[in-house]
C-alpha cells in the first residue's frame, strides 16, 4: 500500500482566524503539514528536493516532493539527485528545508506575508540546540511566524493512542521510522527522555539492503530495481517470522510451503522470433566447409615449407660449388675471386655453409647436433685451471679465470640436459602406463579423462575470471581503486594496514618507523601471497595434454572454449525464456526486516528492536525508578512509525520481549491506529488544547533567553 | 514548447519563464517568488555565488554541541544511543540467506553449503566486494 501524495492548493487559507496554529510533521520520509483540530493533513509530500536544469534553457529550477516521472524527460537530472535536508533525523541541509517549507506554506495557500499562525512542528527525541535554534531561526526570521512550539512525534503519537484509549499512561512506545528506531518510556504520561533509546536503522536500510540483494542476485535487470519500485516491493511482499531460523529452513529443505510463500515478478518481456535448429544438411555442409578450409591451409603450409627447403638447398649447392672453385684457385687471387660473390674469406663461406646446413636441418625437422662442438678440446681448454695462481702471469691468471667460467657453465648446460633427459624418460614411462590402462579398459579411461578435464578447466577459467577485472556483465562499478579491484583479500588487507600507516601520522611529515612497534605492522600482513601466480601455467598444460589424448580417441570430443566469461550473463546460445525475466523474491521477504531486530546483519553494531525494549526499561530502573512502574510498562508497549506495518512484527516483538523480561510480566504489544499519521493527529490533537498556548516561545523570548534555555526546553504532553 | 508567464502578485518579479505546457500545469516547479516570505531565496541565496554554503553534517554538529560539558545523564542527542547487542550474532548466509555456519577464508564470505561456496569461489571480486559491503565488512581503503 504505497503512500500517495496530498499536493493540492488549499483554498481556505484566508478564512482561518490567526489564532489557530498549523501543525507540521517534519518526518525523515513525508512531510505533513495541516491546520490545528483537524482530522488529518491537508497536505503531504515526499520530504526530498530535486534541483535539475531544464534541458532547453539552462535554467536550475526547484522540484520539491516527488512528482510525475514522465515530467522529468524535459530536464537534466544527471547532476541533481533527490536531497533530502535530513542526516539520520536530524535536520541540517537548512536550505533544503526552506524549499520544502516554501512549497507546503505555498499549497496551504499562504499568500500574504507573514505567516501570522503559531507553528508546533515535529522534531526527534534530544535534537541538539543547533538544529533547532536554526529551525527556529527559519521560521521566525523567514516566515515570520509569531510563535513556536517543538515537540517529539513518537510522544504525540503515544498520546494520541492514549486519548484513543489504546495505551495506558504508563507504557512503552517502539517508534521505528525511516533512518531511526526509538524506544521511550512514559510515565503518568510523560517520556522520560533519560531512559530513551536509538538505533540508527529503519525503513531505509530495509529498502536499501532489499535493493543490494536483488541488484547482486540480478544484475542484468538492475535497472528496474529503482529505489521507489523496491520500496513499493517491500511494503507489498516483506514480512516478518516469529523464528528466522525455523523460516529458513523451510527454504533450504525446498519445502512446498516454501514455494508458496515465494513471489515471482514477472517483467514485460516479448519472446524472440525462434530460430530453427539448424537441419543435418546444414550441419554436413559447415563442416565440410570447415574441412576444405582446413584442407586447405595445410596445403598452403606444405606448399611453403617444401618451397623453402627447395631455396636453402640451392643455396647450399652453391656455397659448395663456391669452395670446390676456391680450391683450384690460387691464393693471392681468392679476393679478387670472391670479389664477385660477396664474401670475403674462406672461412666466411664454411660459416655460411654451415648456418644453411642448419637451417636445412631445422626446416626439414630434424634435431641439430651442434652442440658436439664445444666438446672437441674439453682437455686443451681447460690446461690452466689445474696450476695455482702464482706460479702464473696475470693474463694467464684472467686466461684461467674464463676457463673456469667456461667449464662451470658447460657441466651446468650438461646436468640440464641430462635432466631433461630423464624428464623425457619419465613422460615416455607414463605415456606407456596410460596407453596400457586405455588398452585394458578404454571406457573407464576416457571418463576419468572427461572428469579430469572437466575439473582443469572449471580452474583455469576461475583463475582467469579472478584475474581480469569481472565487468563484463556490469556497469556499476562500486569502490574498487583501480588496481584494488584485482588483489584478493589478503593482498587487500595488507594493502590497507599500509595506507592507514601511512595516514596515521601528522600532515607533512612521516614519521613512521621512529618507534620500534611500528614494524610489528608487517607481523599482521600474512605472507602467503604469491602462491597465485605459478599455478596457473601448470594447469593450463596439463588442460591442453589432457584435451589432446582426449580429441585423439574420442571423435566426439569438442573442447570447451571459453565462451562466456561471466557466469550470470544468459549464455548467448540458448534463447531467452520466460523465466529469464522473472525476479523471485523468497528468502528476502523476511530476511530484509530482520535487521530491525538484528541490525549488525547490516555491520550496526547495536541492539536491535526487542533489544532496545529491555535496554530501555534498565536504563529507567537505573534512575531509580521504582520496580512496580517498570514492570507495569510492559503492559502496555504502543508500535508507531512507518516501519512497523510489516505483517508479525507484533508477534516478534512479544516473543522477543518475553525472553529478556522476568518471567510472568504482562506483555501487551498494540499497535498505533494509524501508525504513519498517528504523530500528526497527535499534534494537531496537542495544539488545539489550551495547554500548547502556554508552551509556545515568539521571537523575542528566543533572542532574549538565549541558546541554553532552548537547550533545556521540552515539551510537556499532559496536563 | 509554448512560453507562459508565471502569475505572480508583485508586478516587481516578473519572471518571463519559458517552460513546456505541461510542466507548467502540473505545477510541480516551485515559483522563485513567494508572497509570504520576508526574504525571497533569491536574495537570501544570490546567485552566481558559489552555493557552498557549508551546512554543518550531524557529526559536526554533535561535536560543536559539547556535551561533555554538561552532565551526564543529561540526555543528549549522544547517550541516548543504543549499546552494541548482547545477543550472540545471528550469521546467515551473504548470498542465499540460510543459515551459514562456514565462512571461505580467501574472501571472507559466509556459506551454507557446498554449491554455494562454489558460486562464491567463481564470483569475480567485484561482487564479493559489494557483498561484504552489505555486511559493512568490506576493505575500504581510504
Amino acid at each position: 500500500m504505497p503512500f500517495i501524495s496530498r499536493t493540492q492548493r488549499q483554498t481556505d487559507y484566508n478564512l482561518i482566524p490567526p489564532s489557530c496554529p498549523i501543525v507540521i510533521d517534519n518526518g525523515a520520509s513525508y512531510f505533513r503539514i495541516g491546520w490545528a483540530g483537524e482530522s488529518e493533513p491537508r497536505i503531504i509530500f515526499r520530504n526530498i528536493v530535486q534541483r535539475p536544469r531544464h534541458k532547453i534553457t539552462g535554467e536550475t529550477v526547484t522540484i520539491v516532493g516527488d512528482h510525475d516521472p514522465m515530467l522529468l524527460k524535459y530536464f537534466d537530472c544527471t547532476r541533481s539527485g533527490p536531497r533530502s535536508a535530513f542526516d539520520n533525523d536530524v535536520v541540517f541541509q537548512f536550505e533544503i528545508m526552506e524549499y520544502i517549507l516554501d512549497f507546503a506554506f505555498d499549497r496551504l495557500g499562504a499568500d500574504e506575508a507573514p505567516i501570522n499562525h503559531p507553528i508546533l512542528i515535529t522534531e526527534c527525541a534530544c535534537n541538539p540546540v543547533h538544529s533547532r535554534s536554526k529551525m527556529a531561526e527559519l521560521l521566525f526570521e523567514t516566515y515570520g511566524v509569531p510563535s513556536i512550539a517543538f515537540g517529539v512525534d513518537a510522544a504525540f503519537s503515544y498520546k494520541y493512542n492514549q486519548q484513543l484509549g489504546i495505551c495506558d499512561r504508563n507504557g512503552l512506545a517502539i517508534c521505528s521510522g525511516f533512518t531511526t528506531s526509538h524506544v521511550i518510556p512514559f510515565i503518568n504520561g510523560e517520556p522520560v527522555y533519560e531512559a530513551c533509546c536509538r538505533t540508527n536503522v529503519g525503513g531505509y536500510h530495509v529498502t536499501d539492503y532489499l535493493k543490494q540483494l536483488l541488484s547482486l542476485k540480478y544484475p542484468h535487470h538492475m535497472q528496474r530495481l529503482t529505489w521507489e519500485k523496491v520500496e513499493d516491493l517491500k511494503m507489498e511482499h516483506c514480512y516478518i517470522t516469529l523464528d528466522y531460523a525455523s523460516e529458513v529452513r523451510l527454504f533450504q529443505k525446498g519445502a512446498k510451503e516454501a514455494e508458496e510463500k515465494t513471489r515471482c515478478w514477472q517483467l514485460p518481456w516479448t519472446p524472440t522470433p525462434v530460430e530453427e535448429p539448424p537441419s543435418e544438411e546444414e550441419i554436413a555442409r559447415k563442416t565440410a566447409l570447415k574441412e576444405r578450409q582446413g584442407q586447405r591451409l595445410r596445403e598452403m603450409a606444405e606448399a611453403k615449407r617444401s618451397s623453402k627447403i627447395n631455396e636453402l638447398e640451392n643455396e647450399l649447392k652453391g656455397l659448395e660449388f663456391l669452395i670446390q672453385q676456391l680450391r683450384h684457385v690460387n691464393g693471392n687471387d681468392i679476393p679478387s675471386f670472391l670479389a664477385e660473390t660477396g664474401y670475403v674469406s674462406k672461412q666466411e663461406i664454411e660459416s655460411a655453409i654451415v648456418k644453411v646446413t642448419q637451417s636445412l636441418r631445422k626446416a626439414k625437422g630434424e634435431q641439430d647436433e651442434i652442440e658436439e662442438k664445444p666438446e672437441i678440446s674439453n682437455s686443451e681448454k681447460y690446461t690452466l685451471i689445474d696450476i695455482p695462481d702464482n706460479m702464473l702471469t696475470p693474463e694467464q691468471v684472467k686466461e684461467k679465470k674464463r676457463q673456469l667460467f667456461l667449464k662451470t657453465t658447460s657441466e651446468g648446460r650438461q646436468r640440464a640436459k641430462q635432466k631433461r633427459f630423464e624428464e623425457e624418460l619419465e613422460r615416455e614411462r607414463r605415456n606407456k602406463e596410460d596407453e596400457q590402462r586405455r588398452l585394458e579398459n578404454p571406457e573407464l579411461y576416457m571418463e576419468q579423462l572427461l572428469v579430469k578435464y572437466k575439473d582443469l578447466s572449471e580452474k583455469v577459467e576461475q583463475r582467469k575470471r579472478l584475474k581480469t577485472n569481472g565487468n563484463n556483465g556490469n556497469e556499476n562499478v562500486s569502490g574498487g581503486v583501480g588496481r584494488g579491484e584485482r588483489l584478493n583479500a589478503a593482498q587487500k588487507e595488507r594493502m590497507r594496514l599500509l595506507t592507514t600507516a601511512a595516514f596515521d601520522r601528522g600532515k607533512g611529515e612521516d614519521t613512521f618507523g621512529i618507534k620500534d612497534e611500528d614494524w610489528q605492522l608487517y607481523k599482521k600482513m600474512s605472507k602467503d601471497n604469491d602462491d597465485e601466480d605459478e599455478g596457473p601455467n601448470e594447469d593450463e598444460a596439463e588442460l591442453a595434454r589432457v584435451a589432446s589424448k582426449l580429441r585423439e580417441i574420442d571423435p566426439t570430443f569438442f573442447p570447451k572454449s571459453d565462451a562466456s566469461s561471466s557466469g550470470t550473463e544468459p549464455p548467448r546460445f540458448r534463447p531467452l525464456r520466460k523465466e529469464d525475466f522473472q525476479i523471485l523474491i523468497g528468502v528476502e521477504r523476511f530476511r530484509c526486516p530482520e535487521i530491525l531486530f538484528h541490525p549488525n546483519l547490516i555491520g550496526i553494531e547495536q541492539a536491535g528492536l526487542d533489544e532496545m525494549a529491555g535496554v530501555s526499561i534498565q536504563r529507567l530502573q537505573s534512575k531509580s525508578q521504582s520496580l512496580e512502574d517498570s514492570n507495569g510498562l510492559t503492559n502496555s508497549i504502543l508500535i508507531t512509525g512507518g516501519s512497523c506495518l510489516y505483517p508479525g512484527m507484533s508477534e516478534r516483538l512479544e516473543a522477543g520481549i518475553r525472553m529478556i523480561r522476568p518471567c510472568g510480566t504482562p506483555i501487551r504489544v498494540l499497535r498505533a491506529s494509524d501508525a504513519v499519521l498517528d504523530a500528526w493527529l497527535g499534534a494537531a490533537s496537542f495544539a488545539s488544547t489550551m495547554h500548547f498556548q502556554r508552551q509556545v516561545f515568539n521571537k523575542t523570548d528566543y533572542y532574549e533567553k538565549g541558546e541554553d534555555w532552548l537547550r533545556r526546553y521540552q515539551l510537556k504532553y499532559s496536563f | 514548447m509554448k512560453c507562459c508567464i508565471k502569475p505572480s502578485e508583485d508586478t516587481r518579479f516578473f519572471r518571463f519563464i519559458l517552460m513546456e505546457q505541461e510542466v507548467i500545469e502540473s505545477e510541480m516547479i516551485l515559483p522563485t517568488h513567494l508572497s509570504f516570505k520576508k526574504i525571497q531565496m533569491h536574495e537570501k541565496y544570490p546567485k552566481g555565488q558559489a552555493r557552498g554554503r557549508h551546512w554543518k553534517h550531524l557529526k559536526q554538529i554533535i561535536q560543536a554541541e559539547n556535551y561533555q560539558n554538561y552532565p551526564a545523564d543529561e540526555p543528549n542527542y549522544v547517550n541516548i544511543e543504543s549499546p552494541p547487542s548482547m545477543h550472540p550474532r545471528k550469521q546467515i548466509c551473504d548470498i542465499t540467506g540460510f543459515e551459514a555456519p562456514y565462512s571461505d577464508p580467501r574472501t571472507h564470505l559466509r556459506y551454507a553449503n557446498t554449491e554455494v561456496f562454489k558460486l562464491i569461489r567463481s564470483l569475480p571480486n567485484e561482487y564479493v566486494q559489494r557483498y561484504l559491503a552489505l555486511r559493512n565488512a568490506a576493505v575500504v581503503l581510504k
